[in-house]
Parts: structure tokens; sequence; C-alpha cells
């Protein structure tokens, strides 16, 4: 075999397994318990709730997520899972419970809200808010 | 350096409160019709809960003060505070960056809802603190026009006889506590006034007649704060607080104290950068003993940081 062809292999093996090291650990399904994803979200839908998810949203879920939920927050490139893109039908689609369960109990990247938030009502706020970003 | 005269500190604070009573009166008016509506509309449904307003403050701190505001249960800080030396030397010292500065390291917990400990160290005299903080009232609309806290701190000076010597254990001790008022105006406007009284066990003596010696400071000294934060970002907001002391001294008397800077939080951090007068941090020798008088420009930059776990 050509000297090219015997290093040619190795090193295209080498770059692809480089390459996923950029590659966000992702699409791995998040399954939500049935109890959440029957739930309906208490708060009602009006100004003041988006006010208050919105400011919940500024201090807790932007730096990561983004300001309008693109997942284009400063710290977005530093984590291993990507934050996602919000205003994309196939996030939208998910059910108010299952923000809340997500948003209470984190996964990897994703930080537990439950008890730096502990007032269930406030994180009802988030998700009222970000069906804002819907498209 | 001047003092403002007692009576018009109390005349002013009565009028902050006043102002602030006025307004959720007139907010309490019209969120009675508000709420008679809310509550014929749902009647068919559960009763609507009234929930305190949220984040007058966004950290513990304000500059020097502490704030009206007790972290949710189970959270663990951590407070870093340092405090360069008075920009009044100019490019000699970098504008106090490389003057002797004063370091505060502090831990706190809330182990029960409202309730904040603490223990700290400061590196003026070796400082220990322990400290506790309960917020006795929360702002609610329509029901409570202000939040209340009160803060009490015990500050040891725990340096060897080498460098300080002390007749009696108890003369290391030193206590500070403080009531504050304070009212979110508006969602980006929050205004707090502190009432304190600072004791410290011993103060120099002097002899004003052959054989006659009286201390040259009464042991108790009050003073009065206000607070204030304007929110012009979501995660950044200036800060000022002004403290005046009320209680005249026969000498010594100390200076007031003028801050104001930037707060910038997250989630879990809340900085502070700011420009002020007082050095010592520990509340009690600042309001017994500054001596940098906003009058002769003698301020000095400063940094808080803390930072928040939740368990």
């Amino acid at each position: 075999m050509k000297p090219t062809k015997i290093f040619s292999i190795p090193l295209f093996i080498a770059i692809a397994v480089f390459a996923t090291g950029f590659v966000y650990q992702d699409k791995k399904p998040w399954p939500v318990p049935d109890k959440f994803n029957k739930m309906t979200n208490p708060v009602a839908t009006n100004a003041d709730a988006i006010k208050d998810g919105k400011a919940i949203w500024a201090k807790h879920c932007q730096s990561c997520h983004g300001k309008n939920g693109l997942g284009d927050g400063p710290k977005a490139a530093q984590l291993k899972t990507e934050p996602g893109d919000f205003s994309l039908p196939v996030i939208q689609k998910q059910s108010d419970g299952a923000f809340f369960y997500k948003i209470s109990e984190g996964r990897d990247d994703m930080p537990s809200f439950k008890k730096k938030i502990p007032e269930q009502e406030e994180i009802w706020q988030v998700v009222t808010y970000l069906r804002t970003f819907k498209k | 350096m001047k003092t403002i005269n007692h009576k018009t500190i109390i005349w002013l604070a009565s009028l902050l409160l006043c102002l602030g009573l006025m307004q959720e009166s007139s907010f309490a008016q019209k969120d009675k019709k508000a709420d008679k509506k809310e509550v014929v509309k749902d009647a068919d449904k559960k009763v609507v809960k009234h929930k305190p307003v949220k984040n007058t403050f966004e950290s513990i701190w304000i500059i020097d003060n502490q704030t009206v505001m007790v972290p949710v249960k189970k959270t663990f800080e951590m407070d870093i505070m340092h405090r360069f030396g008075v920009v009044t030397n100019g490019y000699q010292d970098f504008f106090g960056f490389f003057a002797p500065s004063n370091i505060r390291l502090g831990l706190n917990y809330v182990p029960v809802k409202n309730l904040l400990v603490g223990l700290s160290l400061t590196k003026t005299n070796m400082t220990l603190e322990g400290y506790g903080k309960y917020a006795i009232l929360k702002q609610t609309k329509g029901i409570m026009p202000v939040s209340v806290t009160y803060f009490a701190d015990m500050a040891v000076d725990t340096r060897n006889e080498e460098n300080a010597s002390f007749v009696n254990s108890t003369d290391r001790l030193m206590y500070f506590n403080q009531l504050l008022i304070a009212r979110k105006i508006t969602d980006d406007f929050s205004a707090q006034v502190g009432l304190s009284v600072s004791h410290v066990n011993i103060v120099n003596g002097y002899f004003y007649e052959p054989g006659k010696f009286k201390g040259a400071m009464h042991n108790d000294h009050f003073a009065i704060s206000f607070s204030g934060r304007y929110k012009l970002k979501a995660a950044m907001a200036i800060i000022a607080n002004y403290d005046q002391p009320i209680t005249k001294h026969d000498a010594n008397n100390p200076a007031p104290n003028l801050s104001f800077g930037l707060e910038l939080t997250t989630s879990a951090h809340a900085f502070q950068f700011f420009l002020g007068n007082y050095s010592y941090i520990t509340p009690s020798r600042n309001n017994l003993f500054n001596k940098n008088d906003p009058s002769e420009k003698q301020f000095l930059i400063g940094f808080n940081i803390t930072r928040l776990w939740n368990y």
C-alpha cells in the first residue's frame, strides 16, 4: 500500500473523532413523566405574567438560552449540550408541563431550578414567557 | 465636618415613609376596585393569593449596608468585599489601588425562611463578625406598603496581644443593630431607610479636669442610612447610599458616608463596583469611626462580590 493510503485512513479517523468534539452532545431524548406532560399552566397568559416571566428569564436563563430564546446566550458556546432554539415549532410543540418539568428538574448542562426558584408560580411564568418566542 | 440636625433627619425619614404609604394607599384604592372585579370574575375559582413583591433588591448588600433581602431557604452565600485606599493621593498610589486595603470574607446561610445567619472575617483589626438578619414584613400589593428587616451584628477584634492590648476581653466587642425599611416604588426603583445603633464596649477617654475623666465618645451611636437602586437594564442597576451620623460626641465625631456605583447581577452572582467613604466594612466600625469625609473628596474604590448556591 502506498504511504499516502497508509496515513489517509487513520488520518480520516482522527479528523472524524476530533470533529465530533465540536459537535454538541445533543438530541438525546428527554423523556417527561406523564404526570407533567398532562399539566396545564395555571398562570393566566397576560401582560403581568409575561413581564414577570421575562424578568426571571433575564436573570436565570438568558445567559445560556439568549435574550430571545435562540440558544445564543454568552455562555452557550461553553456548553456541551445545545441550549436549543425555542422559536422552532419542534420545541414549542412540547406541553407547558414538559417545559415546567425540564426547568424544575434540569439535566446535564441544564441546572435544576426548583430550589433556586422555589415558587412554582414563577416557573410557570417563565413557561408563559417562553411561549412568546414562538415564530 | 457638618452633621445634620437629628430632628431634620427624623423629619426626612418620616416624609419618605409617608410618601411611600400615600402611594400605597392610592394603589390600594385602585387595587380594591381591581380586586373586587377579580373576585367577582373568579368567584367560582380559587381565592386569588397576594404575594410579596419580588426583587426589591438583588443582593443582601447595597455597598456598605445590608438590604431587606433575605435569600430563599437553604441558600448558601459567599461574600468577598474589598476596599482600596482613598483616591486623593492620585498617581502616587494609583488612586488608592496600590494603597493599604481592607478585605472581608463572609459566609452566610438561610436555614429557615426569612432568616439569614453568617460569619465573616475582616482584615482591619482581624474583625470576626457573627450576624443575623430576619425579614419581618414583606411589601405586598394592597396589603403591606413596605418591607421591614432587622439586622444584628456582633464584631470581635481578634488581634493577638502583640498587636493590640485590651484590659478585658469584652473590650474587643462591638455591636450593631439596624432596622431596615424598604419599598419597591416602581419596577425599576427601590429605596430603603435604615435606622441603626452601634455600641462599642470601650472608648478612649480623657481628663477634662485634674482627676476627672470621661469618654471622648459615647459608647452608643445612632445613625440613619438612605439607600437606593435604579435598574438600567434587566441585570444592571445604579446603586447609592448615604449614611448620616446622628449622635454627637465630645470628640472624634465620625464623618458621613456617600457612596454610589453599579450593580451587575446574574442567576448566582451579584457584583457591585462603587466609590464611597466607608473603608472599614464592619458596620459598627464604619458608623463609629469613619474619618473619610465626602466634603474633602476622600473617596475610595471598592467592590462586593456575592455568590449563591441553593441546596
